[in-house]
């Protein structure tokens, strides 16, 4: 086993240091908690820490920023469950199902099978990426081009159409505004300004991570500070009830699932973790018999979500070790630390420096393994937050998500648009709309449009051309068959039964 | 062919870019600045703040971030970054031309300032709207291929396979209306009669996957960018769009050798400091620009870029006849496509 050699190897080195062991438990723990205070992220940490690296080692700055990687993209599940408030956008979805819980008095449970599941997709996804980098790199590049790679979005937009609204039509509108709002700024193509209204800064389009912001955090401070004004406010109960065993192996097919969808989009350069959770929850939703209940505080939910986000980590390193391709900002700032060691990652890495890929491999195995236990700990204190009273905790969290939007680009644009998605939020969340709807639409969207335009290019503007791309093509036959089957069920099936009544929803 | 003449007049500055041994500069550009500079009255009292029009991991990033910490190095004053991407570098310049003139804020651009400073003459002229500090990074563009690929294997065999694909022969580049990589191609397939389709990649790793993975045929990019897959082995240069072969590449043929016969655009990235700054000011940040342009540090970042291949430097006075030549340059190119220019 040489991979097993090189993993020991890797491990030795790791670990036979004492700055290196430091900066493995300072990488955990700033991960974990960048990624868990909204308004600032692991990317903060990672850009503070990035002119640093140049006085480390390359073994101990790749390390460090591959640890902090694993551990954020877990801490922000942390504030998406207990406060609405996602740490980062690929936290969002597990906001659906997590808050819900939390206010069902769930809190424990919900946080609890996010670490669990978000140290075993990553710890999976680790595993993979140590058994096959190069093989699966050359692999995702040669296979998924942008005809796929927009299929794929087509697909991901018709099934997101059933999550989360209280109709198909509703669903199907959110979806809508959110592909609307994401063609606000330059086209993808052309250079051609859309929507600018001659703002300058308009011309830089709609950012989701201040609507993501709005849209849950925002809004929910409205909603809440309605319910405080109308004396129907309850604080939520503290709970910290971890999942048993037997919860959680009930639901070994969505682990499994969320692990596959995550993994492999991570690997696809440019897409990442935030398709990946979203990917993963829709996934759940429509392979669910109960899909009715998600948005209301299902467990799978949560499940779904956050073991897609950390699959995707091991995955993304994939094509930026094995070709030098960064998949999101992270990875890129990674990039920046090879570079201040004079190396560039890619091909050669595995050649040259094959000792430093074991050490990164060995560090992320390590660091998802440890979200178990610092989170279990970690767990069992953050959670009482939520004794924090409203009127303290409200203002507390607007000011952190203003800061939040700012710091995205730096535009004070950004924090109009929180407000303004914010307010907008509060009255489509009452009226059956689906503000997750529009987020992914607006993700999706920009996404989809740029490799829509580079596949029409590529096909030279004939859309039969996807008959010579069989991927492609499955995966538009399978966006339509989904769209089909829930329009068949809007018009032709017996109405699904509805679960709770109306009033109890949160979402 | 009827573009080529335009620039019979039009480069004067840009025809005169040297072509260099491919080494590194024995004497840098600077030497003769004093080391040393006291500041300007209490200026600077507290840190700079530069602003950059694009993401911290592209090449304006990158450059911003070395020059950056050679300018810290350099006079003990920290300089803060602060990334304002989006809109092709517009977003930035915006906010750079509402911040006050007093030399606390500087900016890092692009040539993109002067191609669209010559489409629409209401945006800033970098050359007097503003005052060059350094221009620290110019260079050229390349077209590359596969090194496995088996269709084609120089640009000739290229060219010949291209014509026979009936325009469905595709390339990578960044192909935004009226920018350098478009009007590029532009001349490129006017002198050589073919058609190729080119599809728009905004960011470069999936621009660079696009090639690796056989999405694309070729790919227009400049050597920094892809150095990494260069030296693996796994992209190949076909053609440098330059009147010289660099040193560097020199089995691979120029756009003369294969006789084209258009004046090149260059990619080029400085920093700049608004017009308005109070003299002194000004002057100090030019020394402390050009100077940290010749500081080992940052030498070392431009040459592992490949900036070191061609005269990569330009004080003010050589970075403001630089940009007019460009912009009136492109002015021209535009006209010809039928571009409205204002």
């Amino acid at each position: 086993m040489d991979a097993f050699t090189n993993f020991a190897t890797g491990t030795v080195t790791l670990f036979s240091d004492p700055l290196g062991i430091a900066l493995f438990f300072g990488g955990v723990i700033g991960g974990m908690l960048f990624g868990a205070i909204p308004g600032v992220s692991m990317l903060t940490l990672a850009a503070i820490l990035l002119p640093f690296t140049a006085h480390l080692s390359a073994e101990h700055g790749i390390m460090l920023f591959s640890v902090i990687y694993c551990t954020g993209v877990y801490g922000g599940a942390i504030t998406a469950i207990l406060f609405n408030i996602p740490g980062a956008p690929e936290n969002a979805p597990t906001a659906f199902d997590g808050y819900p819980m939390t206010l069902k008095g769930e809190a424990g449970k919900a946080v609890g099978a996010a670490v669990m599941c978000s140290a075993i997709g990553g710890t999976v996804s680790a595993i993979l990426m140590m058994l096959a980098t190069e093989p699966i790199a050359e692999w995702a590049i040669s296979a998924f081009g942008p005809p796929e790679i927009f299929a794929l979005v087509f697909f991901g937009l018709a099934v997101a159409a059933s999550v989360g609204a209280k109709t198909l039509w509703k669903g199907w509108l959110s979806i809508l505004a959110g592909l609307m709002i994401a063609v606000v700024g330059l086209d993808p193509v052309g250079g051609i300004e859309r929507y600018d209204f001659e703002m300058p800064y308009l011309l830089a389009g709609i950012h989701f991570i201040p609507t993501i912001l709005g849209f849950f955090a925002v809004s929910e401070i409205m909603v809440q500070a309605e319910k405080k004004a109308t004396g129907a406010y309850k604080a939520p109960k503290i709970s910290v009830d971890f999942p048993s065993f037997g919860e959680l192996w009930a639901h070994k097919i969505a682990v499994l699932r969320s692990i596959i969808i995550g993994f492999f989009c991570g690997i696809l350069p440019g897409i990442g973790a935030t398709l990946a959770a979203f990917m993963g929850y829709n996934e759940a939703v429509r392979w669910s018999k109960e899909r009715w209940e998600f948005g209301k505080g299902k467990l799978e939910g949560v499940i779904s979500s956050e073991t897609a986000n950390n699959a995707a980590t091991g995955a993304a390193m994939i094509p930026l070790l094995a070709l030098g391709l960064p998949g999101g900002a992270l990875t890129a700032m990674m990039v920046g630390v090879f570079q201040m060691h004079d190396m560039e990652p890619g091909p050669l890495v595995f050649i040259n420096s094959a000792d430093l890929v074991w050490v990164v491999f060995a560090a992320m195995f390590f660091a998802n393994l440890s979200i178990l236990f610092i989170g279990f700990l970690e767990t069992k204190t953050i959670i009482n937050l939520l004794r924090i009273p409203f009127q303290f905790l409200a203002p507390l969290i607007l000011m952190l998500a203003t800061v939040g939007a700012y710091a995205v680009r730096g535009l004070v644009i950004d924090v109009v648009v929180m407000f303004v998605a914010g307010v907008a939020g509060f009255f489509l969340r009452r009226t059956g709309y689906s503000v997750a709807g529009i987020v992914l639409g607006l993700i999706l969207g920009k996404i989809g449009e740029q490799t829509f335009a580079q596949a029409m290019q590529m096909l030279h503007y004939e859309w039969t051309g996807y008959f010579s791309r069989p991927i492609g093509l499955s995966l538009l036959i399978a966006g339509l068959l989904t769209l089909g089957a829930s329009a068949y069920r809007a018009f032709f099936a017996e109405p699904e039964p509805e679960g709770p009544p109306e009033d109890a929803k949160t979402t | 062919m009827k573009l080529m003449n335009y620039f019979a007049g039009a480069a004067t500055a840009i025809a005169a870019l040297a072509v260099a041994g491919g080494t590194a500069w024995a004497a840098c550009a600077t030497d003769d600045l004093p080391g040393k500079r006291d500041k300007a009255g209490d200026y600077p009292a507290r840190a700079l703040t530069m602003i950059v029009p694009y993401g911290p991991a592209g090449g304006s990033g990158q450059v911003a971030q070395a020059m950056a910490q050679a300018v810290s190095d350099l006079t003990g004053v920290s300089i803060n970054r602060d990334h304002k991407p989006g809109g092709s570098g517009t977003v930035g310049m915006t906010s750079y031309m509402a911040t006050p003139p007093d030399g606390y804020t500087v900016m890092e651009h692009i040539d993109d300032a002067s191609s669209a400073h010559a489409l629409d003459s209401t945006r800033p002229n970098p050359a007097s709207d503003l005052i060059p500090l350094v221009t620290s990074q110019i260079t050229f563009s390349q077209i590359y291929i596969r090194k496995n690929e088996d269709r084609f294997t120089d640009w000739k065999s290229f060219v010949t396979w291209v014509k026979a694909q009936d325009g469905k022969a595709t390339i990578a580049n960044v192909s935004k209306e009226g920018s350098m990589e478009r009007v590029t191609m532009k001349f490129i397939t006017d002198a050589t009669g073919m058609k190729i389709q080119q599809i728009s990649f905004d960011k470069g790793a999936p621009r660079y996957g696009a090639l690796a993975g056989g999405q694309v045929d070729a790919l227009f990019e400049q050597p920094g960018d892809v150095r990494k897959f260069l030296d693996a082995g796994r992209f190949k240069p076909i053609l440098t769009i330059l009147k010289e072969r660099p040193a560097a590449f020199a089995d691979v043929p120029s756009i003369k050798d294969e006789g084209m016969n258009f004046e090149p655009l260059f990619r080029f990235r400085g920093f700049y400091v608004k017009k308005g700054a109070p003299a002194d000011r000004v002057e100090w940040l030019q020394w402390a620009f050009q100077k940290a342009f010749c500081t080992e540090g940052y030498q070392k970042y431009n040459e592992s870029k490949f900036m070191n291949l061609i005269d990569s430097y330009r004080d003010t006075k050589g970075s403001q006849e630089l940009i007019t030549s460009t912009v009136a340059q492109y002015r021209e190119v535009y006209k010809s496509m039928g571009l409205e220019v204002k």
